[in-house]
Order: C-alpha cells, then sequence, then structure tokens
C-alpha cells in the first residue's frame, strides 16, 4: 500500500505549493512589516497583478520580457495609488479602522476587476514551459520549482533589507508604532507607501508563478486567504520565517490531502491550513517567529 | 441627550428608552407603518422588507460584537448558516414547531461564535478576525462533509406553523420576521444599556485599562461573539423558513463583508445605526438589481455583469469612504443635527 515514491512525490511538491503561499504571504507580512495594516485584500491584488499580466501579454501581445516588467511597474504603481486614495489619510488612525479600509478594498477591487475585465475565465499565458521536471521517478512542475527558487531568493533579500538596511529598519519602525516613528523623523507615509508598492509587485510575482499556464478570472482570490495560515505560522513580522512556514504547511497539507482524503471524503486538504491557523492561533498567535509583545501600564 | 427643558425627576423616567412624547408618537407611527407595510406595498417590495428585518437581526448582533465590543468578525454569514442549518435540521428531521427551532438555532450559532470567541484568551485585535475566517471555512467544510445537512445540495424545509396555523405566504412570513426583529432589537437595547454592553464598551475603547477596572476582558470578548453569533443564529432561522431552502453557498465570506458595510454606514456603536445601515444598503443593492437591467436595455453595451460589479465598486467605495471621512457612520450625523436642534435657541 505505502509507496515511498508517492509520498516523496507528494511530500516535495506539497512543500513547493507551500512556497508558492510564502509569496503570497510574503506580501501580507511585507506590508504589516512597513506600515501595521493587515491587508485583508492580498487575494485580490494578486487577482488584479495576473489580469495586469494577461491584458499585456494576450491583448496587446507585448513579448514577455517587456511584458513581466511593465506588470510589475503597473501593479507597483497599483499600490501607490492606493496608498495615496486611502491609506495616507489614515496615518495614527486606530488599527481597526485600518483592517476595515482593507476589507473595503477587498469589494472595491473585485468589483473593478470585474468592471474592467469581465467575470469570464481566461487563459493565462504559459510564462514557465509546462513540461515537468523529472528526477528519477518524482515529478516536478516546472512552475512550481523555478517559483520556488524565487520566493527563496525574494524571501532571504527582503529579509535582509528589513533587518540591516536603514531604510528597512526606519519601515520595521513603522510597524512598531505610529506615533513613535513619526516622532523620530520618520515617514510614516512614505513607508506605507512602498509597502504596498512592494506588496502589490509581490503579488503580481506570485499570480504569475500561480496562474503561468492555467486560467484565471476573479475567483482565483481565493489563494489569499490560503496563504494566510502560512503567514500566522511564521508570525506576521518575519520574512524569512515564512519561507520555513509555507514549506511545513504546503508539506503537511499536500500529505494530508493525498492520504486522508480519501478516508473521510471531501476536501479535508483544503480546509486543514485552517485548522492549523485556529491551533497556533489558541497555542501561540505570534507563530514561530513573530514579535512577542509586552503590555505594561 | 434630551431637548432643552426636560429633566428626568425618578430613576425610571431616566433610563427610559423613549422619553419624549415626540418620540412615543415617531415610535408609534413607525410601528403602524411597519405592520400595516403588507397593505402597502406589492409583493416584491415585501419580500425585500421581510430581506431587511432578517438581516437587521443578523446586523443587531454584529454591531454588537464589532460595534459595542469592538471584535472585528468576518464570520457572521457562517454564524447565520449554522442557525440557518440547525434550524432546517430539526424542522425536518425532527419535526420541531418553529417557536423552538429557531431559538434553538440560535444556541448553537452562538455556541459555534463562542468557540471562536474563546481565541481572545490568548490573542486580540486582527488577529481575532482571522479566527472567524477560519470559523467561514470550517462552517462550509462541515456542511458539505457531515452527513445530516445533504451536502451540496441542501435542505428543503416545510413552512413554520402555529397551531395549524401555517406561515407559508408572503404576508404571514413578514410578520413573523416583523416579531421577532421587533423583540430582537428591544433585547439589543437591553444588552447594550445595561452591564454588558458598558463592559463591551470599555474592553472596545481600552481593554488593558478595562481589565485594571476589574472587568473580566476575555469573558468579555467571548460573551461578545456568544450574544452576536446568537443574533445571526435567530436571523439565519428566520431565513430558513423564509428562503425554506438552506445551501452552502447562501453563506459566504462576502455575505459577512455585506453585514460588516451595514454596521460602518450606519455608525458603529448604535443600535439605531445597524438598524439604518440594514435599511440603506439593502436599498442600494436593490436599487442596482432593478435599474441595472433597465440601464442595460438603454445602453446594450455595457453588459449585465457589469452592473453586479458596479455594485461592488460602489459599495468597496463607500466603506472606505465612511471610514475615512466618517467613521462614525450615519448615525453620527443625525446625532449632530438632533443635537443642534435639541439646543435650539442656545449656542451650546
Amino acid at each position: 500500500m505505502f509507496d515511498p515514491i508517492d509520498f516523496l512525490n507528494y511530500l516535495i511538491n506539497g512543500a513547493l505549493v507551500g512556497l508558492l503561499y510564502a509569496l503570497i504571504a510574503m506580501g501580507f507580512i511585507v506590508i504589516y512589516r512597513a506600515s501595521k495594516v493587515f491587508n485583508f485584500a492580498q487575494g485580490e491584488l494578486v487577482v488584479f497583478g495576473g489580469f495586469v499580466v494577461w491584458w499585456m501579454v494576450i491583448q496587446t501581445g507585448l513579448p514577455l520580457v517587456v511584458a513581466l516588467p511593465l506588470a510589475m511597474v503597473m501593479s507597483a504603481l497599483f499600490g501607490l495609488a492606493i496608498e495615496r486614495i486611502f491609506f495616507s489619510r489614515l496615518v495614527g488612525e486606530s488599527g481597526f479602522a485600518m483592517v476595515m479600509v482593507t476589507i473595503g478594498l477587498l469589494i472595491l477591487i473585485r468589483g473593478l476587476i470585474l468592471v474592467l475585465f469581465g467575470p469570464q475565465v481566461r487563459p493565462f499565458p504559459i510564462i514557465f514551459p509546462l513540461k515537468p521536471v523529472i528526477i528519477g521517478d518524482i515529478l516536478i512542475p516546472r512552475s512550481l520549482l523555478i517559483g520556488a527558487m524565487i520566493t527563496v531568493v525574494v524571501g532571504l533579500g527582503l529579509s535582509w533589507f528589513f533587518n540591516n538596511t536603514r531604510a528597512g529598519l526606519k519601515m520595521t519602525a513603522v510597524a512598531e508604532d505610529h506615533q513613535v516613528a513619526l516622532s523620530m523623523g520618520i515617514s510614516v507615509k512614505r513607508s506605507i507607501a512602498f509597502a504596498w508598492a512592494l506588496g502589490a509587485v509581490l503579488s503580481t510575482l506570485g499570480a504569475i508563478i500561480y496562474l503561468s499556464g492555467k486560467s484565471l478570472n476573479f475567483l482565483a482570490s481565493d489563494i489569499g486567504l490560503s496563504a494566510l495560515p502560512v503567514a500566522l505560522l511564521a508570525g506576521f513580522e518575519s520574512i524569512a520565517g515564512v519561507l520555513l512556514a509555507g514549506l511545513i504547511v504546503g508539506a503537511v497539507q499536500g500529505l494530508v490531502t493525498a492520504y486522508v482524503d480519501p478516508v473521510i471524503g471531501g476536501a479535508v486538504g483544503s480546509v486543514f491550513p485552517f485548522v492549523i491557523m485556529l491551533v497556533i492561533l489558541f497555542i501561540r498567535p505570534t507563530g514561530m517567529f513573530g514579535w512577542r509583545t509586552i503590555e505594561r501600564v | 441627550m434630551d431637548p432643552a427643558g426636560i429633566f428626568a425627576t425618578s430613576f425610571a423616567r431616566d433610563a427610559a428608552l423613549v422619553r419624549t412624547r415626540p418620540q412615543q408618537i415617531a415610535l408609534a407611527l413607525f410601528l403602524a407603518f411597519l405592520v400595516l407595510l403588507p397593505l402597502l406595498f406589492g409583493p416584491r417590495l415585501l419580500a425585500i422588507s421581510t430581506l431587511i428585518l432578517i438581516s437587521s437581526v443578523i446586523v443587531l448582533g454584529l454591531q454588537i460584537t464589532t460595534g459595542y465590543a469592538g471584535q472585528i468578525n468576518l464570520g457572521q454569514a457562517a454564524f447565520m448558516g449554522v442557525g440557518a442549518y440547525t434550524t432546517g435540521v430539526l424542522a425536518t428531521k425532527l419535526a420541531m414547531p418553529f417557536w423552538l427551532t429557531i431559538p434553538l438555532g440560535g444556541c448553537s450559532a452562538a455556541l459555534f461564535g463562542f468557540i471562536f470567541g474563546l481565541s481572545a484568551v490568548r490573542i486580540k485585535g486582527f488577529y481575532l478576525a482571522l479566527t472567524t475566517i477560519a470559523a467561514q471555512a470550517l462552517f462550509h467544510f462541515f456542511v458539505l462533509n457531515l452527513p445530516w445537512f445533504g451536502g451540496s445540495n441542501g435542505l428543503t424545509i416545510d413552512p413554520a406553523s402555529l397551531f395549524g396555523f401555517t406561515f407559508s405566504t408572503d404576508i404571514s412570513i413578514y410578520y413573523l420576521c416583523l416579531a421577532v426583529a421587533a423583540l430582537m432589537t428591544f433585547g439589543a437595547y437591553g444588552i447594550v444599556r445595561g452591564r454588558y454592553g458598558r463592559a463591551f464598551v470599555a474592553v472596545r475603547d481600552d481593554d488593558v485599562a478595562a481589565g485594571i477596572m476589574g472587568i473580566d476582558v476575555v469573558a468579555t470578548k467571548a460573551t461578545a461573539f456568544l450574544v452576536g453569533a446568537f443574533y445571526a443564529g435567530v436571523g439565519g432561522g428566520l431565513w430558513a423558513y423564509f428562503v425554506r431552502f438552506v445551501a452552502v453557498d447562501q453563506f459566504t465570506l462576502f455575505n459577512s463583508i455585506w453585514f460588516i458595510a451595514m454596521v460602518i454606514v450606519g455608525g458603529m456603536g448604535s443600535i439605531t445605526g445597524a438598524l439604518v445601515g440594514v435599511v440603506v444598503i439593502k436599498c442600494i443593492q436593490e436599487g442596482f438589481v432593478s435599474l441595472g437591467p433597465s440601464v442595460v436595455a438603454q445602453f446594450p453595451s455595457i453588459g449585465g455583469d457589469v452592473v453586479f460589479a458596479l455594485m461592488n465598486v460602489f459599495l468597496g467605495s463607500v466603506i472606505a469612504a465612511f471610514l475615512i471621512f466618517e467613521p462614525r457612520g450615519l448615525m453620527h450625523r443625525w446625532n449632530i443635527l438632533k443635537r443642534s436642534y435639541r439646543m435650539w435657541p442656545f449656542p451650546y
């Protein structure tokens, strides 16, 4: 019954999907880490990025080399626009208001996508070759493998940026407390603007890897919610930690889908990340690498 | 505050909900309007009114959890679904009467909400909102996979009946919803003005300070979820008897967000605001739905999907605009207006 090759297949594929979640989760974390806003609209940003890429490549027919960087620039501008229109007015407001605004954004962006691109399912351009990588008996989708490499590089790079450079540390200060950051001469607005631009770019990158060669419509935003448990397990402040968390969640989810689903029937695998999320929230809400804040009066 | 020159001379007067004669008259007129509404409106408007009543019950619950206790709840639709399914299962499998199934639906939803509210033991702020998203996902999973709920086919429910009278017509179900909504509104006023309501507000404004004053912060947060989910469950029960068909895709995360939008537009921290928010948002929704086809008929190039999409754009902008420019909602505007005319002719 138990086949070690199958097991390895599920494990590796799960882990790679987990790294894709990690890339999406990085969008959450970057925005949180530089602006103290928890962005519920992350999934919509992914879909928006996906549609921009689709529009550039399929509709306008630009070559990939031009289209992908252009799509990144456009999504960065979109992120900046979000900051300009909404969050620059909310500096110093309660976290509650900001989170609620991201919920409003979720609906707004979804509506905009439906107005601009319609609800039809679109074919997404094939960015990575479809032929899987075969190592021995293990079959790995090429897009996920390349995506995983990109994720690791981006993750380590951003982690270095936030922990070691002056600009990154400034943003970290903003994530701790807006008022304190302001009083130390750090521009909260600029930090938030950068966070949203970066978050939108990461989402577009995620969309490219996630959707390459698949089909695209507005329901793809569900991946935003699937990535939540990864962000939570890592702790919302840790960018490098999200890589490890993605591997763990993805591998466990892959194994559960493969071995528990046939037994129980139904989509245990799809709901499993949320069970993980609840367990984390009850046991250790700061995740593996999050900041543990102490409140004193 | 009361109009100039009116002072409460007894505790009963001071604690009264309806404080002045004009208020009594306005309330009586409003209730008379609600009672006579089926005679005035056609079937479509009646159905919308029934939906507004059901939504008000649910949004009242959300107002208590989010508006008063300050806990973001993205799972109100799931709690509503738990209520609807409990009501459906009890009514079809055990043939219980509606006056048992609706409260029991409320209780089961309350239990479900309480479990997620309990996570407040260790977490606060938006982390708590994450547990409610998990609630939404788990609800879908359980309904689709446990054997009693009809899976993806949904549940069909017989009309409610009382002493041989069946609530099968639109008008009778409207009166049932009206009665329950009135009761629940009255209850909500009681909760928020009492000891628990004050504890909710204290926790919302500053939970550290509330804890120091001797309020059990964790219990208060969990209670807020319990009460809010109970309201959602009762609303879900009414929904089950109104639509007489319960399916899992009636209770999505998106529906929860609509409920939150109603609370924000109406005004957080006001029971009346919740009702105002429901009416305003539902009317806008129905306006888009009913005007949409004629607009599309005029300009066929737009296409029917765009109307629905524009509704989302509009709603999203409304939520954001209210949070940025008027975080306390329409009720706050109204209260400013009321204060100024009550003060008149004095400047302040």
